[in-house]
C-alpha cells in the first residue's frame, strides 16, 4: 500500500526523462544532419581585428569586455541578485537549521565544517583539513590574482580569477584555527568588497559618457601606453566582486556568521 | 584521448544517479567537472577549463556537501 505511490512516481519519472530525452533530440538533431555550415563572418573579423581594436590577446577578454560589455555588466547584476537572495534566504532558514542540528547533534558529524561552531557537532574535523587547507588558500589566492590580472594575455579573466579566489578564501576560512586570524574570510568585510566593487563598476562604465564616448567604452581610446588598460581595470574589478561575493556566500553557508 | 574522457563522464554520471550514498554523488559529480575541465583543455578552450575547474570541482561541491550536512547518512527505517 505504501509503495503503489512510489512505483507511479517512477513511471512518471521514466515518462518524463524519455520525452526530455526526445525533445532535446528534436532540437539538437536537426543542427547536425544539416549540412550548413558555420557562420564565419564574427569570427574572420575578430580574428583579424579583434586584438588591434580592443588591445587584448586574449580574444575572449577581448569579446566579453570588449565587443560585449553590456552582456558582462547583466552578468555581475545577476550574479549580485543571486547573492542576494541566498544570503535572504540563508538568514531566515538558518534558524531553523539550527534547531534541527541542536535536536539531533548525533547524526550531523562531519569534517567539513568551520570553527566558529561548536565542536560537538564537527567532531570528525580533522588536523590533516586544518593544516592542508591553512597552508594552500594564500597559493590558491595567488593564482587567482594571477588569472584576474592576466586575463588579457592569458587564458582566464576576471570571472574565473574572481571564483578561484573565491575558493582561496574559502580554504583560509576552513583553515583559520580561530575568528580572528585574518580579515579577508570576515563577511561584514567581504559585502564591504562586493557593494564597492560593483559601485566602481557602475562608476567605470559610466565615465565614457562622461569623455564623449559611449556606455562601457574605453574612456582612454587604444592609443594610450597600455592599451588593454581598461580591460585590466574591468577585469579587477569584475574579479574583486565575484570573489568577494562566491566567498562570502560560501562562507555564510558554512556556518561562519 | 576525447573518447575515453567521454566514456569516464558517461561512467561516472550514472554512478552519480544510482549511487545510495550522497555524498558518492557528490564526489563523482567534481570528479565528472575535473574531467570536463580536462577536456576543455584539450579541445583548446582554456578559459572554459578554468571556470569549470574552479566552479565545478570546487564552489557546487562546497555547497552540496552543505547541504549533505543537513541530511541524515541512514534511511529512515
Amino acid at each position: 500500500m505504501i509503495k503503489k505511490p512510489f512505483q507511479i512516481g517512477h513511471r512518471i519519472q521514466f515518462i518524463l526523462s524519455v520525452l526530455s530525452l526526445v525533445l532535446i533530440a528534436l532540437a539538437v538533431l536537426p543542427v547536425f544532419l544539416d549540412g550548413t555550415p558555420w557562420p564565419v563572418h564574427a569570427r574572420n573579423y575578430l580574428e583579424t581585428n579583434g586584438a588591434g581594436e580592443s588591445g587584448a590577446r586574449n580574444l575572449v577578454s577581448a569579446i566579453y569586455l570588449g565587443y560585449r560589455a553590456f552582456d558582462t555588466l547583466g552578468e555581475t547584476i545577476v550574479l549580485l541578485v543571486a547573492v542576494t537572495g541566498t544570503i535572504g534566504i540563508l538568514t531566515k532558514a538558518g534558524a531553523v537549521l539550527m534547531q534541527d542540528s541542536s535536536k539531533n547533534q548525533h547524526l550531523s558529524g562531519s569534517a567539513f565544517a568551520l570553527p566558529g561552531e561548536k565542536r560537538k557537532s564537527n567532531y570528525m574535523r580533522t588536523h590533516l583539513l586544518e593544516t592542508v587547507t591553512g597552508k594552500l588558500g594564500p597559493v590558491v589566492l595567488l593564482f587567482g590574482f594571477y588569472v584576474m590580472l592576466y586575463g588579457h594575455l592569458s587564458p582566464g579573466g576576471g570571472f574565473q580569477g574572481g571564483v578561484v579566489v573565491a575558493s582561496g578564501i574559502v580554504f583560509l576560512a576552513l583553515g583559520s584555527s580561530s575568528l580572528t586570524t585574518s580579515g579577508i574570510i570576515r563577511p561584514e568585510i567581504l559585502s564591504r568588497i562586493e557593494a564597492l566593487a560593483f559601485l566602481m563598476l557602475i562608476l567605470v562604465s559610466i565615465s565614457g559618457i562622461l569623455l564623449g564616448k559611449g556606455f562601457l567604452d574605453n574612456p582612454m581610446g587604444t592609443s594610450s601606453i597600455i592599451p588593454a588598460g581598461f580591460i585590466i581595470l574591468l577585469n579587477i574589478i569584475i574579479g574583486l566582486k565575484v570573489g568577494a561575493g562566491i566567498g562570502f556566500m560560501c562562507i555564510v553557508m558554512l556556518g561562519k556568521e | 584521448m576525447t573518447i575515453i574522457l567521454l566514456v569516464l563522464i558517461l561512467g561516472l554520471g550514472i554512478y552519480t544517479l544510482v549511487s545510495k550514498d550522497l555524498l558518492h554523488g557528490v564526489i563523482a559529480l567534481s570528479a565528472i567537472s575535473l574531467l570536463s575541465a580536462l577536456l576543455f583543455y584539450i579541445l583548446h578552450a582554456p578559459d572554459v577549463a578554468i571556470t569549470e575547474a574552479a566552479v565545478g570541482a570546487g564552489v557546487s561541491t562546497i555547497i552540496f556537501v552543505w547541504i549533505i550536512r543537513h541530511t541524515e547518512r541512514k534511511d529512515q527505517q
